[in-house]
Protein backbone atom coordinates (compact mmCIF):
# COMPACT_ATOMS: atom_id res chain seq x y z
CA UNK A 1 0.00 0.00 0.00
CA UNK A 2 2.87 2.16 0.54
CA UNK A 3 4.22 1.83 -2.84
CA UNK A 4 2.76 3.80 -5.91
CA UNK A 5 2.27 6.89 -3.41
CA UNK A 6 2.87 10.33 -5.32
CA UNK A 7 2.94 13.77 -3.65
CA UNK A 8 0.61 14.84 -6.38
CA UNK A 9 -1.85 12.41 -5.60
CA UNK A 10 -4.82 14.40 -5.14
CA UNK A 11 -3.28 16.43 -2.15
CA UNK A 12 -4.21 13.36 -0.18
CA UNK A 13 -1.77 13.54 3.28
CA UNK A 14 0.48 11.04 3.36
CA UNK A 15 0.39 10.49 6.75
CA UNK A 16 -3.04 10.08 6.70
CA UNK A 17 -2.31 7.36 4.31
CA UNK A 18 1.05 5.40 5.75
CA UNK A 19 -0.08 6.48 9.83
CA UNK A 20 -1.81 3.26 11.01
CA UNK A 21 -3.40 4.40 13.85
CA UNK A 22 -5.45 7.98 13.56
CA UNK A 23 -8.24 8.34 16.16
CA UNK A 24 -5.35 7.87 18.77
CA UNK A 25 -3.57 10.49 18.58
CA UNK A 26 -6.52 13.32 19.52
CA UNK A 27 -5.90 12.12 22.78
CA UNK A 28 -2.59 12.30 23.45
CA UNK A 29 -2.64 15.57 24.35
CA UNK A 30 0.09 15.78 27.78
CA UNK A 31 -2.71 17.41 29.67
CA UNK A 32 -5.49 15.03 29.20
CA UNK A 33 -3.36 12.18 29.53
CA UNK A 34 -1.60 13.46 32.92
CA UNK A 35 -5.21 14.35 34.05
CA UNK A 36 -6.28 10.25 33.84
CA UNK A 37 -3.07 9.07 35.55
CA UNK A 38 -3.83 11.90 38.49
CA UNK A 39 -7.41 10.83 38.47
CA UNK A 40 -5.74 7.57 39.51
CA UNK A 41 -3.66 9.09 41.89
CA UNK A 42 -6.75 11.11 43.88
CA UNK A 43 -9.02 7.98 44.12
CA UNK A 44 -6.35 5.30 45.57
CA UNK A 45 -5.67 8.41 47.50
CA UNK A 46 -9.46 8.73 48.63
CA UNK A 47 -8.96 4.72 49.68
CA UNK A 48 -5.67 5.28 51.46
CA UNK A 49 -7.34 8.24 53.46
CA UNK A 50 -10.85 5.61 54.36
CA UNK A 51 -8.53 3.11 55.63
CA UNK A 52 -6.42 5.42 57.74
CA UNK A 53 -9.55 7.09 59.01
CA UNK A 54 -11.37 3.29 59.86
CA UNK A 55 -7.85 2.77 61.86
CA UNK A 56 -7.51 5.81 63.86
CA UNK A 57 -7.45 4.09 66.82
CA UNK A 58 -5.56 0.72 66.09
CA UNK A 59 -2.40 -0.55 67.70
CA UNK A 60 0.45 -0.47 65.53
CA UNK A 61 -1.32 1.47 62.54
CA UNK A 62 0.95 3.07 60.36
CA UNK A 63 -0.22 6.13 58.24
CA UNK A 64 -0.92 4.97 54.29
CA UNK A 65 -0.69 7.03 51.38
CA UNK A 66 0.05 6.90 47.67
CA UNK A 67 4.01 6.02 47.16
CA UNK A 68 5.68 9.14 46.53
CA UNK A 69 8.24 7.41 43.99
CA UNK A 70 5.09 7.80 41.55
CA UNK A 71 5.62 11.65 41.39
CA UNK A 72 8.87 11.36 39.96
CA UNK A 73 8.47 8.76 37.17
CA UNK A 74 5.18 10.39 35.98
CA UNK A 75 7.80 13.91 35.65
CA UNK A 76 10.57 11.36 34.09
CA UNK A 77 7.71 10.12 31.70
CA UNK A 78 6.11 13.51 30.87
CA UNK A 79 9.89 15.18 30.09
CA UNK A 80 10.44 12.40 28.26
CA UNK A 81 7.67 12.80 26.15
CA UNK A 82 6.07 8.58 26.19
CA UNK A 83 2.91 9.73 28.46
CA UNK A 84 0.89 8.52 26.05
CA UNK A 85 2.53 5.42 24.80
CA UNK A 86 4.55 4.31 28.00
CA UNK A 87 3.75 1.11 30.00
CA UNK A 88 0.88 1.78 31.88
CA UNK A 89 2.12 3.12 35.51
CA UNK A 90 -0.05 3.08 38.47
CA UNK A 91 0.12 4.16 41.77
CA UNK A 92 0.99 2.06 44.61
CA UNK A 93 -0.44 2.71 48.27
CA UNK A 94 3.02 2.82 50.80
CA UNK A 95 3.37 3.97 54.65
CA UNK A 96 3.95 7.41 54.71
CA UNK A 97 7.35 7.54 55.89
CA UNK A 98 7.24 11.30 56.83
CA UNK A 99 4.45 11.26 59.40
CA UNK A 100 5.65 11.04 63.04
CA UNK A 101 4.42 8.61 65.86
CA UNK A 102 1.83 10.39 67.93
CA UNK A 103 0.55 7.97 69.89
CA UNK A 104 2.51 5.42 72.74
CA UNK A 105 0.71 2.10 71.20
CA UNK A 106 2.26 3.42 67.64
CA UNK A 107 -0.27 4.60 65.82
CA UNK A 108 0.42 7.77 64.07
CA UNK A 109 -3.30 8.75 62.33
CA UNK A 110 -4.52 12.45 62.94
CA UNK A 111 -8.40 11.95 62.22
CA UNK A 112 -8.54 15.85 61.76
CA UNK A 113 -5.46 15.79 59.12
CA UNK A 114 -6.90 12.53 57.90
CA UNK A 115 -9.86 14.38 56.99
CA UNK A 116 -8.51 17.59 56.06
CA UNK A 117 -6.91 15.76 53.53
CA UNK A 118 -9.44 14.15 52.33
CA UNK A 119 -11.35 17.24 51.35
CA UNK A 120 -7.83 18.34 49.41
CA UNK A 121 -8.10 15.46 47.44
CA UNK A 122 -12.31 15.95 46.65
CA UNK A 123 -11.19 19.37 45.26
CA UNK A 124 -7.99 17.86 43.30
CA UNK A 125 -10.49 15.05 42.21
CA UNK A 126 -12.98 17.25 41.20
CA UNK A 127 -10.61 19.61 39.55
CA UNK A 128 -9.43 16.72 37.24
CA UNK A 129 -12.62 15.60 36.03
CA UNK A 130 -12.96 19.31 34.91
CA UNK A 131 -10.14 19.11 32.87
CA UNK A 132 -10.83 15.31 31.19
CA UNK A 133 -14.38 16.48 31.01
CA UNK A 134 -13.68 19.79 28.77
CA UNK A 135 -11.29 18.21 26.84
CA UNK A 136 -13.86 15.78 25.54
CA UNK A 137 -16.49 17.94 25.18
CA UNK A 138 -14.14 20.05 22.90
CA UNK A 139 -13.51 16.72 20.82
CA UNK A 140 -16.88 16.37 20.66
CA UNK A 141 -17.95 20.42 19.19
CA UNK A 142 -15.22 19.63 17.10
CA UNK A 143 -16.30 16.71 15.40
CA UNK A 144 -20.21 17.91 15.39
CA UNK A 145 -19.98 21.15 14.52
CA UNK A 146 -22.17 22.06 17.06
CA UNK A 147 -21.33 24.76 20.32
CA UNK A 148 -23.27 22.92 22.35
CA UNK B 1 -19.31 -4.02 41.83
CA UNK B 2 -17.18 -1.45 43.81
CA UNK B 3 -17.93 1.71 42.61
CA UNK B 4 -17.38 3.62 45.60
CA UNK B 5 -13.95 3.22 46.81
CA UNK B 6 -13.03 1.91 49.99
CA UNK B 7 -16.61 1.12 50.94
CA UNK B 8 -15.75 -2.09 52.54
CA UNK B 9 -12.78 -0.44 54.82
CA UNK B 10 -15.14 2.59 55.60
CA UNK B 11 -18.04 -0.60 56.59
CA UNK B 12 -15.88 -2.41 59.03
CA UNK B 13 -14.64 0.60 60.85
CA UNK B 14 -18.49 1.46 61.11
CA UNK B 15 -19.36 -1.75 62.71
CA UNK B 16 -16.16 -1.69 64.81
CA UNK B 17 -17.20 1.42 66.27
CA UNK B 18 -20.84 0.70 66.87
CA UNK B 19 -19.98 -2.14 68.69
CA UNK B 20 -17.95 -0.10 70.75
CA UNK B 21 -20.24 2.49 71.61
CA UNK B 22 -22.92 -0.51 72.79
CA UNK B 23 -20.16 -1.73 74.89
CA UNK B 24 -19.44 1.42 76.21
CA UNK B 25 -23.63 1.95 76.63
CA UNK B 26 -23.71 -1.18 78.59
CA UNK B 27 -20.69 -0.07 81.00
CA UNK B 28 -22.94 3.25 82.03
CA UNK B 29 -26.09 1.10 82.50
CA UNK B 30 -24.28 -1.69 85.06
CA UNK B 31 -22.57 1.21 86.18
CA UNK B 32 -23.91 0.29 89.74
CA UNK B 33 -24.82 -3.39 89.42
CA UNK B 34 -23.51 -5.13 91.93
CA UNK B 35 -24.77 -8.66 91.48
CA UNK B 36 -24.14 -10.48 88.71
CA UNK B 37 -24.84 -14.29 86.90
CA UNK B 38 -20.91 -14.94 87.94
CA UNK B 39 -21.69 -13.77 91.60
CA UNK B 40 -19.34 -10.31 91.35
CA UNK B 41 -20.18 -6.89 90.85
CA UNK B 42 -20.15 -5.67 87.31
CA UNK B 43 -16.75 -6.10 85.47
CA UNK B 44 -16.63 -3.10 82.92
CA UNK B 45 -16.09 -4.70 79.32
CA UNK B 46 -13.08 -3.50 76.83
CA UNK B 47 -13.12 -3.28 72.99
CA UNK B 48 -9.89 -3.68 71.66
CA UNK B 49 -9.13 -2.92 68.09
CA UNK B 50 -7.34 -5.33 65.23
CA UNK B 51 -6.60 -4.78 61.66
CA UNK B 52 -8.35 -6.94 59.10
CA UNK B 53 -7.18 -7.44 55.20
CA UNK B 54 -10.14 -6.22 53.19
CA UNK B 55 -10.72 -8.61 50.55
CA UNK B 56 -9.89 -6.54 47.74
CA UNK B 57 -8.58 -6.13 43.91
CA UNK B 58 -4.95 -6.43 43.32
CA UNK B 59 -2.92 -3.29 44.74
CA UNK B 60 0.17 -3.32 41.50
CA UNK B 61 2.35 -4.57 44.29
CA UNK B 62 1.61 -2.00 47.14
CA UNK B 63 0.50 -2.64 51.00
CA UNK B 64 -3.26 -3.83 50.74
CA UNK B 65 -6.06 -2.03 52.32
CA UNK B 66 -6.70 -2.97 56.07
CA UNK B 67 -10.43 -2.09 57.84
CA UNK B 68 -10.93 -2.19 61.59
CA UNK B 69 -12.54 -5.05 63.74
CA UNK B 70 -12.92 -5.45 67.21
CA UNK B 71 -10.53 -8.95 68.22
CA UNK B 72 -11.45 -9.36 71.92
CA UNK B 73 -14.30 -7.85 74.19
CA UNK B 74 -12.69 -8.55 77.63
CA UNK B 75 -13.15 -7.61 81.13
CA UNK B 76 -10.96 -5.70 83.03
CA UNK B 77 -9.66 -7.26 85.58
CA UNK B 78 -9.32 -4.01 87.87
CA UNK B 79 -11.19 -4.83 91.50
CA UNK B 80 -13.82 -1.79 91.68
CA UNK B 81 -14.01 0.62 94.87
CA UNK B 82 -15.76 -1.02 98.24
CA UNK B 83 -17.94 1.36 99.54
CA UNK B 84 -19.15 1.22 102.97
CA UNK B 85 -22.71 0.74 102.74
CA UNK B 86 -24.18 -1.73 105.75
CA UNK B 87 -27.82 -1.72 104.29
CA UNK B 88 -26.99 -3.02 100.49
CA UNK B 89 -28.22 -6.28 100.02
CA UNK B 90 -25.09 -7.02 99.05
CA UNK B 91 -23.01 -5.86 101.45
CA UNK B 92 -20.58 -8.24 103.16
CA UNK B 93 -19.99 -8.95 106.75
CA UNK B 94 -17.66 -5.65 107.06
CA UNK B 95 -20.38 -3.78 105.70
CA UNK B 96 -18.60 -3.41 102.38
CA UNK B 97 -19.72 -3.17 99.16
CA UNK B 98 -18.10 -4.13 96.33
CA UNK B 99 -18.99 -1.46 93.24
CA UNK B 100 -18.24 -2.24 89.70
CA UNK B 101 -15.54 -0.72 88.48
CA UNK B 102 -16.82 1.48 85.53
CA UNK B 103 -15.76 5.25 86.10
CA UNK B 104 -18.59 7.47 84.61
CA UNK B 105 -16.12 10.08 83.62
CA UNK B 106 -13.58 7.82 81.35
CA UNK B 107 -17.12 6.31 79.93
CA UNK B 108 -18.02 9.20 78.54
CA UNK B 109 -14.73 10.03 76.95
CA UNK B 110 -14.76 6.57 75.60
CA UNK B 111 -18.61 7.61 74.29
CA UNK B 112 -17.27 10.84 72.93
CA UNK B 113 -14.48 9.39 71.03
CA UNK B 114 -16.43 6.45 69.50
CA UNK B 115 -19.32 8.92 68.07
CA UNK B 116 -16.66 11.35 66.55
CA UNK B 117 -14.72 8.51 65.28
CA UNK B 118 -18.46 6.75 63.71
CA UNK B 119 -19.07 10.39 61.95
CA UNK B 120 -15.53 10.47 60.83
CA UNK B 121 -15.90 7.36 59.25
CA UNK B 122 -19.29 8.18 57.75
CA UNK B 123 -18.13 11.75 56.29
CA UNK B 124 -15.20 9.12 54.62
CA UNK B 125 -17.72 7.11 52.45
CA UNK B 126 -19.79 10.36 51.88
CA UNK B 127 -17.28 12.03 49.99
CA UNK B 128 -16.43 8.88 48.42
CA UNK B 129 -20.02 8.83 47.08
CA UNK B 130 -19.31 12.22 45.93
CA UNK B 131 -16.60 11.44 44.01
CA UNK B 132 -18.09 8.33 42.23
CA UNK B 133 -20.93 10.68 41.36
CA UNK B 134 -18.33 13.14 40.19
CA UNK B 135 -16.68 10.68 37.81
CA UNK B 136 -20.01 9.86 36.49
CA UNK B 137 -20.56 13.07 34.82
CA UNK B 138 -17.35 12.96 33.01
CA UNK B 139 -17.95 14.02 29.45
CA UNK B 140 -21.72 15.68 29.88
CA UNK C 1 -7.39 16.51 11.21
CA UNK C 2 -10.08 15.28 8.67
CA UNK C 3 -8.20 14.63 4.92
CA UNK C 4 -11.55 15.05 3.83
CA UNK C 5 -10.97 19.07 3.48
CA UNK C 6 -7.85 18.39 1.67
CA UNK C 7 -9.34 16.67 -1.80
CA UNK C 8 -10.14 19.23 -4.25
CA UNK C 9 -13.20 17.63 -6.19
CA UNK C 10 -13.03 19.56 -9.12
CA UNK C 11 -9.30 18.83 -10.00
CA UNK C 12 -9.04 16.10 -12.57
CA UNK C 13 -6.96 13.36 -11.33
CA UNK C 14 -9.73 12.22 -8.54
CA UNK C 15 -12.56 12.62 -11.37
CA UNK C 16 -10.45 10.25 -13.78
CA UNK C 17 -10.06 7.59 -10.67
CA UNK C 18 -13.63 7.67 -9.58
CA UNK C 19 -14.82 5.24 -12.11
CA UNK C 20 -16.74 1.83 -11.28
CA UNK C 21 -13.75 -0.01 -11.74
CA UNK C 22 -11.45 1.44 -8.93
CA UNK C 23 -14.40 1.78 -6.61
CA UNK C 24 -14.12 -1.44 -5.80
CA UNK C 25 -13.77 -2.50 -2.02
CA UNK C 26 -10.94 -4.88 -2.89
CA UNK C 27 -7.22 -3.85 -2.77
CA UNK C 28 -5.81 -4.30 -6.09
CA UNK C 29 -2.11 -4.41 -6.30
CA UNK C 30 -1.03 -2.50 -9.13
CA UNK C 31 0.51 -4.82 -11.72
CA UNK C 32 2.57 -1.59 -13.80
CA UNK C 33 3.12 1.92 -12.72
CA UNK C 34 0.41 3.07 -15.34
CA UNK C 35 -1.98 1.24 -13.33
CA UNK C 36 -0.37 2.20 -9.87
CA UNK C 37 -1.94 5.81 -9.88
CA UNK C 38 -5.74 4.56 -10.76
CA UNK C 39 -5.78 1.83 -8.05
CA UNK C 40 -3.87 4.11 -5.06
CA UNK C 41 -6.81 6.46 -4.19
CA UNK C 42 -9.16 3.33 -3.94
CA UNK C 43 -6.32 2.20 -1.96
CA UNK C 44 -6.17 5.15 -0.48
CA UNK C 45 -9.52 5.33 0.85
CA UNK C 46 -10.42 2.23 1.63
CA UNK C 47 -7.27 1.93 3.69
CA UNK C 48 -7.90 5.18 5.80
CA UNK C 49 -11.27 4.04 6.14
CA UNK C 50 -9.82 0.38 7.66
CA UNK C 51 -7.43 2.29 9.75
CA UNK C 52 -10.53 4.66 10.80
CA UNK C 53 -12.77 1.35 11.83
CA UNK C 54 -9.83 -0.44 13.17
CA UNK C 55 -9.00 2.40 15.47
CA UNK C 56 -12.83 2.48 16.53
CA UNK C 57 -12.94 -1.02 17.26
CA UNK C 58 -9.42 -0.89 19.45
CA UNK C 59 -11.44 2.40 21.35
CA UNK C 60 -14.52 0.17 22.00
CA UNK C 61 -11.86 -3.01 23.04
CA UNK C 62 -10.50 -1.13 25.40
CA UNK C 63 -14.25 0.47 27.05
CA UNK C 64 -15.10 -2.50 26.95
CA UNK C 65 -12.55 -3.93 28.92
CA UNK C 66 -12.57 -0.98 31.67
CA UNK C 67 -16.03 -1.60 32.44
CA UNK C 68 -15.71 -5.50 32.43
CA UNK C 69 -13.26 -4.96 35.24
CA UNK C 70 -15.23 -3.18 37.48
CA UNK C 71 -18.44 -4.59 36.69
CA UNK C 72 -16.54 -7.61 37.78
CA UNK C 73 -15.15 -5.83 40.79
CA UNK C 74 -11.45 -6.46 39.64
CA UNK C 75 -11.24 -2.79 39.84
CA UNK C 76 -12.93 0.01 41.96
CA UNK C 77 -11.59 2.31 39.17
CA UNK C 78 -14.92 3.96 38.05
CA UNK C 79 -13.19 6.93 36.15
CA UNK C 80 -11.20 5.48 33.71
CA UNK C 81 -14.36 2.89 32.89
CA UNK C 82 -16.54 6.57 32.35
CA UNK C 83 -13.29 7.94 30.64
CA UNK C 84 -13.19 4.85 28.35
CA UNK C 85 -16.52 4.60 27.32
CA UNK C 86 -16.27 8.65 26.42
CA UNK C 87 -13.54 8.09 24.17
CA UNK C 88 -15.17 5.22 22.19
CA UNK C 89 -17.95 7.78 21.77
CA UNK C 90 -15.99 10.19 20.27
CA UNK C 91 -13.99 8.47 17.87
CA UNK C 92 -17.50 6.55 16.87
CA UNK C 93 -18.78 9.94 16.20
CA UNK C 94 -15.72 10.68 14.79
CA UNK C 95 -16.26 8.19 11.95
CA UNK C 96 -19.90 8.63 11.54
CA UNK C 97 -18.90 12.22 10.50
CA UNK C 98 -16.24 11.16 8.37
CA UNK C 99 -18.38 8.60 6.65
CA UNK C 100 -20.91 11.11 6.16
CA UNK C 101 -18.91 13.99 4.91
CA UNK C 102 -17.83 11.08 2.46
CA UNK C 103 -21.07 10.61 1.21
CA UNK C 104 -21.65 13.81 0.50
CA UNK C 105 -18.21 14.46 -1.36
CA UNK C 106 -19.29 11.68 -3.39
CA UNK C 107 -23.15 13.15 -3.68
CA UNK C 108 -21.72 16.17 -4.58
CA UNK C 109 -19.55 14.82 -7.46
CA UNK C 110 -21.96 12.91 -9.02
CA UNK C 111 -23.91 15.42 -9.24
CA UNK C 112 -21.53 17.32 -11.19
CA UNK C 113 -22.34 17.04 -15.11
CA UNK C 114 -19.78 16.26 -17.11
Amino acid sequence: MGSGLREADGGWHRLCLTRPVMIEPIFQTDTYQLARKLLDVSALRQEAIASNVANAETPGYRRLDVAPAFDQQLKAQMASGTLGTAPTLQPTLAEDSSATSTKPDGNNVEIESELLAMNRNSVDYDYLTQVVSSNLKQLKMAISGNVT
Amino acid sequence: MNLISGVDVTAGALNAQKLRLDIVAQNIANAETTRTAEGGPYQRQVVSFATELVKQQANNGGIPLQTVKVASITSDPTPGQKVYNPQHPDAGADGMVTMPNVNLAFEMVDLITASRAYEANLSVVKNAKQMAEKALEIGH
Amino acid sequence: MTPIGSVNPLSTSPLMRLDAASLSPEVAQPAAAGSASAAVPTDAFSAMLDHLVGDVTAKDAAATAATNQVLMGNSGQLHQSVIAMQEAGVAFSLMVQVRNKLVESYQELMRMQV
